[in-house]
């Protein structure tokens, strides 16, 4: 490999000397440079874990909320419910009915003679009379009529009239005996009516 | 090195493209067992085994729309939709502890136990209803106490269930509704308007929860509108109670009184007697569910001389100092007349038959008319003919064809027997006069609204006549204050102290419901306006059939006289001042 050279060397040298030497090629070490594998690793390992980690969080995230907002929901309805609840309580209370009764209770009674004062002069317009009890109206509606099964005429039981002589011996009976014999006999007639 | 693979090389070749081979094969098999089996899911029995997946994990849940609410005039709610719930049994996980469940569930929410115990042990299913439309609060309660007690499978579900916070105020004009439906009244005629259109949602669950990303329809409900009465909740209330106090009073079959605006014909109170309590209907007979006011015509009576000599007058037949001579009795086509009281021959004017109810001088005066021009004017006034307001079941009356009547028939039409008016009608015929002579069409809905029928009702599409001069309308009204004249009239129960007060008493012969003739039972009425100069409310009471013997004036009377105090002093008419007419009743 070697033996050649010297010879064009010698040769060329004379030519141009200077341009050879420069286009001298020679076999130079090859240089290996090994790019560290390391950072690029944990890159895309990094990238790979964040995005996993990252989709997990945003999915668990988002079934947290979907269970808050079930959660919210459900309270919003019970809430509703209660604000209804409340509402109805209210509307019981300020029914006409209610303060009629009230009113009532009070000894109010509507007036039956309007009249009105003129604020300019202090005129009075109508007849003021002061309302009277005979003013009152009936609030409380009828009772219900009970059916006959609830509300059954009376059972009228007759009992002959004792002679002084067996009174006088019932109650030297029920000396010895008490009261209990006596109301156990009351209990039974009213359990075979 | 490089030497060996080359020995190895050839062999491997072929068993390479064997191998190529066989993996085709087993590639191709298994892909057509996928096709077969892809087939068998989407060519032979898609939709069993959408389905199937659906069940698994879809939920559709109803979107009840909120049904509208029925207000008065001012926007307080009569009827109005709360949450609810349903309490729906799981019978697989009740039944070994039914008896208890049972015990509690029918204290707590008064169902019945027995009915409840069957539920609870009901086999082959595992949804059954416990109770419906229970106030959710209620349901929750009971439904957790139970859990709290370590009995499971109660659970609830939304149930919208229908309030109506003042009971029986105007109970018979609203009505009710029933399980699934409206059954009577306001909330069956607009049904369509109040009930809205419900929505559905479908979605995917997991654990109970909606899943995130999963599917999700929603159809949005259109939720029901309003509907706005006339009526005022108060005067409402107090005409009711007073009506029943009258009623009962009186010991009379029913009842009906009806509140006006003049002007406007606007009807702020429409009471019935008896009524019922709208949130128990099944409590009370069906016969007290409908609204006496417009289903039940009957025959006016002496209220009707009102609208004869209105009509007399604007014809210029006669005024109201016209000098009539009242015999004791009037013979019609064979028939006696006679007034409700004995007399002689009497001197009357024409003020005087009418404020003293005289039936004979109204008949006197009335043969000026032929049949067809007092049939024109009871036309115009609005009877014989329904009044359209939108409560269902509405009878128009009837008014006689004037080709049939005769001489009895319109001396007896002239004082109010022998033709039948609805209250509504009546009180709209008084409010005529009330209004200087214009009949405003009576009105019970605010706006406008569609009935069931198509029928376009409300104040918005209310129209007015002409049907007699105001001068006429006036000098009719001067005469009826006659009639409440606390010294001479003879509804002296009717005047309200320091105003001027115009009205009529009735007193007619019923026709009885077997026999179809006069059966000697009687509708009292009243009918008036007031301020009577400067007329702001018509009030109309009606009593069907009292017992205790009392006429138009003291049966009605008081109820008018009441009714008509409230509304004055409530919207704060000053009495006007004027004073009262001086015609005379007498010649």
């Amino acid at each position: 490999m070697s033996s050649p050279l010297p010879q064009s060397r010698v040769r060329v040298q004379r030519i141009a000397e200077a341009a050879v030497e420069r286009a001298r090629l020679s076999v130079v070490p090859r240089l290996r440079t090994r790019t560290p594998r390391v950072p690029f690793v944990t890159l895309v390992s990094l990238l790979l874990v964040a995005g996993v980690v990252g989709l997990l969080m945003f999915n668990t995230n988002m079934q947290q909320n979907s269970f808050a907002a079930t959660d919210l929901e459900q309270q919003a309805s019970e809430l509703t419910a209660r604000e209804q609840g409340l509402q109805m309580e209210l509307e019981e209370l300020r029914a006409p009915q209610r303060l009629a009764e009230e009113a009532q209770r009070y000894g109010m009674v509507p007036a039956m003679n309007p009249a009105f004062i003129k604020l300019q002069d202090g005129k009075v317009i109508g007849n003021p009379i002061p309302a009277s009890a005979a003013d009152a109206y009936d609030v409380r509606p009828p009772e219900a009529r009970k059916p006959k099964a609830l509300d059954p005429d009376p059972v009228i039981i007759k009992v002959k009239r004792k002679t002084a002589a067996e009174r006088r011996a019932e109650a030297k009976r029920n000396n010895g005996s008490g009261r209990n014999d006596s109301s156990t006999t009351s209990q039974g007639d009213g359990s075979t009516r | 090195m490089s030497l060996r693979p080359q020995t190895t090389r050839a062999p491997a070749r072929g068993s390479a493209l064997f191998r190529l081979r066989f993996g085709f094969v087993v590639i191709a098999m298994v892909l057509s067992a996928f096709g077969a089996r892809l087939l068998q899911l989407q060519g032979i029995d898609p939709h069993a085994y959408a389905a199937m997946a659906a069940r698994e994990g879809v939920q559709t849940v109803d979107l009840p729309a909120a049904r509208g609410a029925i207000v008065d005039r001012n926007g307080v709610e009569l009827a109005s939709t709360v949450d609810g719930l349903r309490i729906i049994a799981d019978p697989q996980m009740t039944e070994e502890n039914a008896g208890p469940i049972a015990s509690y569930l029918s204290q707590e929410l008064g169902i019945d136990y027995f009915a409840t115990l069957g539920r609870l042990r009901k086999d082959d299913t595992r949804y059954q209803y416990i109770a419906r439309r229970v106030p959710s609060t209620k349901a929750r309660r009971v439904v957790d106490a139970l859990e709290e007690k370590g009995y499971k499978g109660l659970t609830t579900e939304r149930d919208p269930m229908r309030d109506y916070p003042a009971d029986d105020i105007a109970a018979n004009l609203i009505g009710f509704l029933g399980e699934d439906e409206a059954l009577a009244g306001f909330e069956r005629t607009f049904d369509k308007q109040l009930s809205g259109v419900d929505g559905e949602t479908t979605y995917e669950v997991g654990g109970g929860n909606r899943i995130p990303l999963g599917t999700n329809n929603t159809v949005k409900p259109v939720d029901g509108q309003d509907l706005q009465l006339t009526i005022e909740r108060d005067v409402q209330f107090f005409t009711q109670r007073v009506l029943r106090e009258a009623v009962r009073g009186a010991k009379a079959d029913s009842g009906t009184a009806i509140a006006m605006n003049v002007e406007t014909g606007e009807i702020l109170a429409d009471a019935d007697y008896p009524s019922y309590n709208a949130n128990e209907p099944l409590e009370s007979p069906k016969r007290n569910l409908g609204s006496r006011a417009t289903s039940d015509p009957y025959e006016p009576g002496s209220v009707e001389k009102v609208l004869t000599f209105a009509s007399l007058i604007d014809a210029g037949k006669i005024t109201p100092r016209t000098p009539i001579t009242v015999p004791p009795v009037l013979e019609s086509q064979g028939a006696p007349i006679h007034d409700h009281w004995d007399h002689e021959t009497i001197h009357l004017t024409a003020a005087g038959a009418l404020s003293k109810s005289s039936n004979i001088g109204t008949a006197l005066s009335a043969r000026q008319f032929t049949p067809e021009q007092l049939h024109a004017y009871l036309t115009a006034f609005g009877l014989g003919q329904r009044t359209n307001i939108g409560v269902r079941g509405e009878s128009g009356g009837r008014l006689p064809d004037p080709s049939t009547w005769g001489q009895l028939g319109q001396d007896n039409i002239a004082f109010g027997q022998g033709l039948s008016v609805n209250a509504v009608q009546m009180a709209a015929a008084v409010n005529t006069i009330a209004n200087g002579g214009i009949h405003v069409d009576p009105n019970i809905i605010k706006g406008s609204a569609v009935t069931d029928d198509g029928t376009k009702v409300g104040t918005s599409t209310s129209t007015t006549r002409r049907v007699v001069s105001e001068d006429a309308a006036r000098q009719t009204s001067e005469m009826m204050e006659l009639v409440t004249d606390p010294v001479d009239g003879i509804a002296p129960t009717s005047a309200i102290t320091g105003y001027r007060v115009a009205g009529k008493t009735g007193t007619a012969q019923r026709v009885g419901k077997e026999c179809a003739c006069y059966d000697g039972t009687f509708t009292v009425s009243f009918g008036g306006f007031a301020p009577a100069d400067a007329p702001r409310f018509t009030v109309y009471v009606v009593i069907q059939n009292p017992r205790n013997g009392q006429g138009g004036g003291a049966a009605a009377g008081p109820v008018f006289r009441k009714v008509m105090t409230y509304l004055l002093r409530k919207y704060g008419v000053a009495p006007t001042g004027t004073s009262p007419t001086t015609l005379p009743v007498e010649w």
